[in-house]
């Protein structure tokens, strides 16, 4: 888009939005060169051999459990990676830092994902028992757990789409007034948007009201999720660390899908001049922290239940760490926790692009290993009773299985490409707004970055 | 409401060395009564000695009452001073500069009051050295390193050695301003306390390195105490109500939860006691209310999975105890004031910007926190232990003595003398800290507005 254009914008709207940045916000539009309909070839053929292997496990049926294991972690997968980005920009903006900005819309993108989330969830619930008043949270609760699991996942996913829209409807409303392609598309989605002062205090609530609703839904989604699909499937397995582990293990997951999205954004996006080292060393800090607080869950919970040394318990354990999936648990340990910490330590190495990179490809791997010890253990268990007698046997990931879990990885890409379609990876708003509220300024014999902090 | 005033650095010094150098009217009647309160404790500590436990309310089965609840309330207060500081620090948050000091005085002070209490507890205080120390050679008695009762100590005093450490740290400038405004003794006290401060840049460099990484690996410890004294509970399956994986977690953010409401109350108190508006303004109030919504509703989560996994499996005994502290009296009177004041009456009341800038209303809520919180760690421990099995002989309830009264008491009282006899030594605001918040505020024009801005700390 050219600068002509771009002057020619009506004065008094979105006031101080410098070229650049319009430019990357907007050029993409509706556009894709042949590179990205390669890629979208490659995934969708991908996606859709996952899917022969998902028929070919529906066709199985639904009496045995054990098989369904590989894609009930693909699901736990998808919410702790994809249905956790969005909280990145959410909790970043509740806590107004500044640096959020630039990553803002690559963060809200993955809400896309969440209608990926929703069809994946569905077989799923043939698959488990209604409530029992016995190893249940809903204590014999009408509907449950189908009904209220099935609500609290379309509210998640309407929750993250609406804060997607919300918060692009400025950038909307811009490529409307630019002339950008689709124009009368783009004036649809903006629903009169004109800038005005009220319109923009509305725009704010919404946005943290609906930051906060995605969080307590998220928050819920997993704590539901995870027993239900997992904790109550084994009988006798009582631990109430396991969903907040979950929400701590998701967020972990979550930011480091960012991280290796905006690395891939600044390299392939164009973004490169907005995602920059500040951006990566901040989000490098918090991956740190959150690699620690996944090895304080563990930990907490395990040596409760080691220390305890009652037979059921001990049980549990070998389930899930020392016995059958001792070959998922080591490298989840190692690639959750030890291995990014070890490389996270170092200020240089988060001060990197690199860096945190590299140490979210880790965690993301290491989620992968985890949710299969997790989700692929508890689904193998198919005896009844009130406590586990034996272990099952391990399964191990047979090729259906790998398909399952590619699958999963290439429909949130798919989706995510064919959404920066039409909606701007930047959020052209935010970004200006923040150059508007940062300053350089000299103090003594140094420049200084100065930051506004308005109520 | 005036939000912020540009303050001279003689202003700064004169205002808050104020209590250093002066003596308010209310100050040494308010002494001589907290020193009443503690003398009342200490003489029923000795009386508790000559005459055994027996005082106390405690019996078969309930061998842990007001005394270790008293401890886990403490060392969950003690949470404060790090919560503030160090991840304030670390997150680069200006309002932290009025609130740090009293935050890490708070944190050394209710550790070594908690500190105390196991070792009252324990009847014969003495004994509590074989926790902790191998001391009986000859005969070969150990202590059981796999005991949470050796873990205790090691936790509290790692903590209480990195929060002195921690508190110093940030008090050597200061302390080389009041060597440098003082004579006589007190030129010679705070002259060797202040390690020959000379604020030369290589010192200002070290200190803030020193500041810096304190506050990271302070970080560890400051989770591992409150989880220590979690695992206390929680390893023992024998006890209902006990034996949960959430403990230590749910633990640690009962206590910052608990911790930060403290700090809104010491900066209430102070502000009023020693009239620094200036320094202490509703925005830092503000900003602590938002931090205990988020920590409010996080503690509420970790609540209620604890109470819904109690439920979780039907067992008997854990359903019972449930029913017990929710519809029996007097469990359930203090489990619905308990809730009330922990969290059903001050978090929603945080959601309203007035409610947060209002000091006199967050004094108020922040002291509700503590009564709910305080009440939390005795409806933990205390049923539990009380519930009546069949098929025993013992038959005990539990009902706190005056004894048992009086220590708690003196446990609020010896804190509170702790911060008078701290304020009359060294400055409860820090002084660099507020002058270097002064040569940081900026101002940038946004439109026709002019905002008020900081240079980014590097």
């Amino acid at each position: 888009m050219s600068e002509a254009s771009l002057t020619s914008e009506p004065q008094g709207r979105e006031p101080g939005i410098a070229p650049g940045v319009a430019a990357a916000g907007l050029s993409p539009l509706l556009r894709g060169g042949w590179v990205f309909w390669l890629a979208v070839a490659v995934l969708g053929a991908i996606f859709l051999a996952g899917l022969l292997s998902v028929v070919s496990l529906w066709q199985a049926g639904f009496a045995h459990r054990a098989p369904w294991g590989y894609y009930a972690a693909a699901f736990s997968i998808l919410l702790s990676t994809v249905g956790a980005a969005p909280l990145v920009s959410a909790g970043l903006r509740f806590t107004g830092a500044h640096w959020r900005r630039p990553l803002a819309r690559a963060s809200e993108l993955f809400a896309v994902a969440g209608l990926l989330i929703l069809a994946w969830f569905w077989p799923l619930l043939r698959l488990v028992p209604a409530s029992q008043p016995q190893s249940s949270l809903w204590f014999g609760w009408p509907g449950a757990p189908h009904l209220w699991d099935t609500l609290v996942i379309a509210g998640l996913t309407l929750c993250g789409l609406a804060l997607l829209y919300v918060g692009a409807i400025p950038d909307f409303a811009a490529a409307r007034d630019q002339g950008a392609r689709g124009r009368r598309l783009f004036a649809l989605l903006a629903l009169s948007w004109q800038g005005g002062e009220r319109q923009w205090r509305a725009l704010r609530a919404a946005l943290t009201a609906l930051g906060a609703c995605y969080f307590l839904a998220f928050v819920l989604a997993q704590t539901l999720i995870s027993t239900d699909f997992a904790q109550s499937l084994v009988p006798g397995w009582q631990d109430s660390l396991f969903p907040a582990y979950n929400v701590v293990s998701g967020l972990q997951g979550g930011l480091a899908t960012l991280i290796v999205v905006l690395f891939l954004v600044r390299w392939w996006g164009g973004l490169g001049a907005y995602i920059g080292r500040e951006q990566f060393w901040a989000l490098g800090k918090l991956l740190l922290a959150l690699c620690l607080l996944w090895f304080y869950f563990w930990w907490s919970g395990f040596i409760v239940l080691w220390y305890g040394r009652r037979p059921i318990e001990e049980l549990v354990l070998q389930l899930f760490i020392a016995g059958p999936y001792l070959w998922a648990f080591l490298p989840a340990f190692v690639l959750s926790f030890l291995a990014p910490f070890l490389v996270l330590l170092w200020n240089g190495v988060r001060r990197s692009i690199l860096g945190p990179t590299f140490a979210a490809l880790l965690v993301l791997a290491g989620l992968l290993f985890d949710r299969i010890r997790l989700y692929v253990a508890a689904f193998s268990v198919e005896e009844a009773g009130p406590v586990l007698q034996a272990l099952p046997a391990p399964r191990l990931p047979q090729a259906g299985d790998w398909l399952v879990l590619a699958a999963a990885v290439a429909g949130v890409a798919l989706l995510y490409l064919l959404a920066t379609r039409l909606i701007p990876s930047l959020s052209r708003w935010e970004v200006a707004e923040g150059e508007q509220l940062r300053v350089e300024r000299a103090f003594l014999r140094r420049k200084v970055t100065v930051i506004a902090k308005p109520d | 409401m005036e939000e912020r005033r540009i303050l001279s650095d003689t202003e700064i010094n004169l205002d808050l060395l104020a209590p250093v150098y002066g003596t308010p009217r209310w100050f040494w009647p308010v002494v001589g009564l907290l020193g009443l309160v503690v003398a009342a404790a200490v003489g029923a500590f000795i009386w508790m000695l000559t005459q055994g436990l027996v005082v106390t309310g405690l019996n078969r089965p309930v061998f842990w009452g007001f005394m270790i609840t008293n401890f886990v309330f403490w060392v969950g207060i003690s949470h404060a001073g790090v919560m503030i500081s160090s991840i304030l620090r670390l997150a680069q948050a200006e309002w932290r500069r009025p609130v740090t000091r009293a935050a890490e005085l708070l944190t050394i002070l209710a550790l070594l009051t908690a500190a105390l209490f196991p070792i009252i507890h324990s009847g014969r205080p003495w004994r509590t050295l074989y926790w902790v120390f191998p001391y009986d050679f000859a005969r070969g008695i150990w202590p059981n390193v796999r005991s949470p009762l050796v873990w205790d100590p090691a936790a509290i005093f790692s903590y209480l050695t990195g929060a002195t450490l921690f508190i110093y740290v940030a008090l050597l400038p200061d302390l080389a301003t009041l060597r440098d405004r003082s004579l006589g003794w007190r030129h010679y006290f705070y002259g060797a306390l202040s390690l020959g401060w000379r604020g030369m840049s290589r010192q200002w460099r070290l200190q803030a390195l020193v500041g810096i990484l304190l506050s990271a690996l302070i970080l560890p410890v400051f989770i591992s105490v409150h989880s220590v004294v979690s695992w206390d509970f929680a390893v023992a399956t024998a006890v209902e109500g006990w034996h949960a994986t959430i403990f230590a977690p749910y633990f640690v953010l009962g206590a910052i939860h608990s911790g930060v409401s403290a700090v809104v109350t010491v900066m209430a108190l102070v502000r009023y006691l020693y009239g620094w508006k200036a320094y202490i303004r509703p925005e830092h109030f503000d900003a602590l209310g938002r931090l205990l919504v988020a920590v409010g509703l996080a503690w509420f989560y970790f609540f209620a999975l604890e109470f819904a996994f109690g439920l979780y499996g039907q067992d008997g005994p854990e359903v019972a105890l449930r029913e017990m502290v929710v519809f029996q009296m007097p469990w359930a009177g203090l489990f619905i004031v308990f809730l009330l004041t922990a969290f059903f009456i001050p978090v929603p009341l945080w959601l309203f910007r007035r409610v947060r800038r209002n000091i006199p209303l967050m004094l108020l809520l922040s002291v509700l926190v503590n009564i709910g919180m305080w009440l939390e760690r005795f409806l933990i421990i205390v049923p539990g232990l009380a519930r009546k099995e069949p098929f025993t002989f013992v038959w005990g309830s539990y009902a706190p003595s005056i004894v048992e009264i009086l220590l708690i008491a003196g446990s609020f009282a010896l804190v509170c003398l702790g911060f008078l006899v701290f304020s009359r030594l060294f400055p409860l605001i820090p002084l660099y800290d507020q002058k270097e918040g002064q040569v940081l505020r900026q101002e940038v024009e946004v439109g026709r507005a002019r905002v008020k801005a900081v240079i980014r700390e590097e």
